[in-house]
């Protein structure tokens, strides 16, 4: 039982990391919020299902297709919406969560209602890890998870565009003198932060089917766990995720399942009572204590 | 003389088609139905797809006769989202109050989605003496509260199945498996939401207990919950040779698929929204045989035994080219409108109190079986088609058919155990 609650508290944490993964890059790296991260990570799901069962498409073709498309409703958000009141973050935040409804509401209205929508697994089967089995797809999601992780802690650190993301987020003035163009790599930021959605979806809901609530429980998840690890610390998502993860699967375990929905819950009250800036995130520290 | 007697044969001509019953039907003032669902759960929407094919039935054939007035049924529904989580019941309230006092709704058919919601509403038609039919909500508490004080809470009926009714079915199908396969070892994974903790109470009380099963473990989940590991590997660490599930969330499929993958030797025979429909097969992955699933109401399944619930399955798949994938609602949905037209005629009148005295008289052949209301205002569901509505326990086959398996009146076959899992005795 104990193992089995390490293995699957595991993949909770998993789960959660690559949840949070897209929104940490465009909010929490790159101060641009996107809070209709949700709904872009519902729109990849049914794109993905429309490209593989009404047109009959390819399955890479279309986890390919609806990657790009989020992509590309990532940098219309930015252009269309957030360009207007950029700056002002709450305006962001409501035009933001606006649109996010507006999308998902959409959905339901063309009747995207029901439990046919689902994707497919990479590989259909399960393993016995020490007597605990444990299907493929949620291998492959704690290892993607894990390889997320490290490219997302390089590209913030190591490259060009990541280190610009993190710029206009800390002083996009100054990012603005050393000529990075915060219009276009806020809208970069956007995209990128899609097309980690796009990814989440694609590999997270052929665990069960596409419902238009999910939406809402995505972004209170990644919400969640930036808020524990810090606003933009890549780290910190990781370790936010793992204690999340694993106080949820114990609790499940050896309390009640339905207390796991207090556990975000209090884990974001004590962090914002005993460190307001979450875990690992110094640069909102520094901006605190200033 | 000739063009006045033209003119005067014109005239009469067109008095007389004006009167035919179609345009009498469109000329007179509608029946408001109000419709406060959950139109982003399959069955608020299929459920409101059959309120609009029974009611454009209805009124291409003339409408209703209300005091010798043929008058139409017009639709008003509402996404109250009752069922999602997080929507407080007050707001469902406000929809229904919407609806009575705005849209002046005469009748709130199919109502309240969640019975926490409807629990609370029944008050407020109360107040209104606004007649409300209920096709989703399963609660029993909703009889009892029309039992107590009948005045007050007289105006509300349920259609649908109710949880002590289903708890009938499962229980039957427990006992059942007891017998042919000497299971005695059950888990339950319930839904954190009323009907579905009072269908886990009831089970345990009134079934398990007096047929000496053992409860080896009860876990409820918040709606929305994404995980059932904990559960799954507590059945089997407990040696459950069934595994009860109930629920009627879109992620309980996640429970299913985990079963699977799991490989838990356990039969699961429940309720499981996802499960209940024809899609099921390709949703997961045509890994769902040996699972048995119970679907509420017949209708909502073809039941050869019943040709109407046959007819009522197709005219549903002719109309909206898909077939219904509910397993909960839409033929009392559908039904509610024939029930509601039914009572109006022999009321002749639209007024609640006479309505209700109209309502509890209700026996007719419908797509569910005979539908009489018993002294709670609740459909009598059993286990005979001709003297009562009926719901069923089906299973999943390996060809991906879904066969009715329990009662046996209307059986097409026997249960059939999973493939690695050996009966007990």
């Amino acid at each position: 039982m104990l193992f089995g609650t390490l293995v699957y508290g595991f993949i909770n944490s998993s789960i959660l990391a690559l949840l949070a993964m897209g929104f940490n890059l465009t909010f929490g790296i790159s101060g641009v919020a996107n809070f209709a991260y949700g709904a872009i990570y519902i729109f990849a799901g049914f794109l993905t299902w429309i490209f593989l069962n009404s047109i009959g498409i390819n399955y890479f073709l279309s986890v390919g297709i609806s990657i790009l498309c989020s992509m590309i409703v990532g940098i219309l958000v930015y252009q269309v919406i957030i360009i207007r009141v950029r700056g002002l973050i709450l305006s962001e935040v409501m035009a933001t969560f606006g649109l996010g409804l507006v999308i998902m509401e959409l959905f339901r209205y063309f009747d995207f209602v029901g439990f046919r929508y689902t994707l497919p697994v990479f590989i259909d089967g399960s393993i016995s890890i020490g007597g605990v089995y444990v299907d493929y797809q949620r291998l492959f999601i704690a290892l993607i998870a894990v390889g997320m992780t490290l490219f997302l802690y390089l590209f913030t650190h190591h490259t060009k565009i990541g280190l610009s993301f993190r710029a206009i987020a800390q002083e996009e003035r100054t990012a603005l003198t050393l000529g990075i163009n915060s219009d276009f790599y806020g809208a970069l930021s956007l995209a990128f932060g899609s097309a980690l959605a796009a990814v989440a979806a694609i590999v997270i809901l052929p665990l069960g089917t596409i419902a238009v609530e999910g939406g809402y429980e995505v972004l209170i998840n990644a919400l969640a766990v930036c808020i524990v690890g810090g606003l933009g610390s890549t780290v910190g998502i990781l370790i936010a995720s793992v204690l999340i993860g694993y106080a949820q699967t114990f609790t499940a375990n050896y309390l009640e399942p339905h207390w796991m929905i207090l556990v975000s819950l209090i884990a974001i009250a004590v962090v914002l009572i005993v460190k307001p800036s979450g875990l690992f995130s110094h640069q909102k520290e520094l901006e605190e204590r200033i | 003389m000739r063009r006045k007697m033209w003119i005067l044969g014109l005239f009469l001509a067109l008095f007389f088609v004006w009167i035919i019953p179609g345009h009498t039907v469109r000329a007179a003032e509608p029946i408001i139905l109000g419709v406060p669902t959950s139109l982003g759960f399959l069955e608020g929407k299929e459920g409101l797809d059959c309120i609009n094919i029974a009611v454009d039935e209805i009124n291409s054939s003339g409408g209703v006769n209300v005091g010798g007035v043929q008058r139409p049924f017009k639709v008003v529904a509402i996404d109250a989202r009752g069922a999602e989580p997080g929507v407080p019941v007050s707001e469902v309230i406000k929809v229904h109050k919407k609806l009575i006092l705005e849209d002046k709704a005469h009748i709130i058919a199919y109502g309240s989605f969640r019975s926490e919601c409807a629990l609370a509403c029944m008050d407020m038609v109360g107040k209104y003496k606004i007649p409300m039919l209920l096709g989703t909500a399963m609660s029993p508490a909703m009889e009892k509260k029309v039992k107590t004080n009948y005045d007050k809470y007289k105006y509300t009926f349920r259609v649908c199945l109710n949880a002590i009714y289903l708890v009938k079915y499962l229980g039957g199908a427990m006992g059942y498996m007891g017998k042919q396969f000497g299971f005695n070892k059950v888990f339950i994974v319930n839904q954190d939401v009323a009907w579905a903790r009072a269908t886990g109470d009831i089970m345990i009380k009134a079934v398990f207990s007096k047929m000496g099963w053992k409860v080896v473990g009860r876990q409820a989940y918040p709606t929305g919950a994404s995980d059932f590991s904990a559960a799954l590997m507590k059945a089997k660490a407990q040696g459950a040779q069934v595994i009860l599930p109930i629920f009627d969330m879109p992620q309980s499929g996640i429970l299913v698929k985990q079963w699977k993958s799991m490989r838990i030797p356990a039969v699961l025979a429940g309720f499981i929204s996802p499960l209940a429909g024809p899609a099921a097969w390709k949703s997961f992955d045509k890994k769902i045989d040996g699972a048995m699933n119970a679907i509420f109401e017949i209708g909502n399944i073809p039941c050869p035994k019943v040709p109407k619930s046959v007819e009522f399955f197709n005219k549903y798949k002719k109309r909206y080219g898909r077939p219904i994938e509910a397993g909960h609602s839409p033929a009392p949905a559908y039904e509610t409108i024939y029930i509601l037209k039914e009572a109006i005629e022999r009321a002749g009148s639209l007024d609640g109190d006479k309505l209700v005295v109209e309502l509890e008289k209700t026996d007719r052949h419908g797509a569910m079986g005979r539908i009489r209301f018993n002294d709670g205002h609740q459909v009598i569901y059993g286990t005979d088609p001709n003297e009562t509505a009926m719901g069923c326990m089906m299973q999943w086959t390996k060809t991906g058919e879904r066969v009715i398996v329990f009662p046996e009146s209307i059986a097409e076959a026997k249960i059939q155990l999973p493939e690695g899992l050996k009966p007990a005795k």
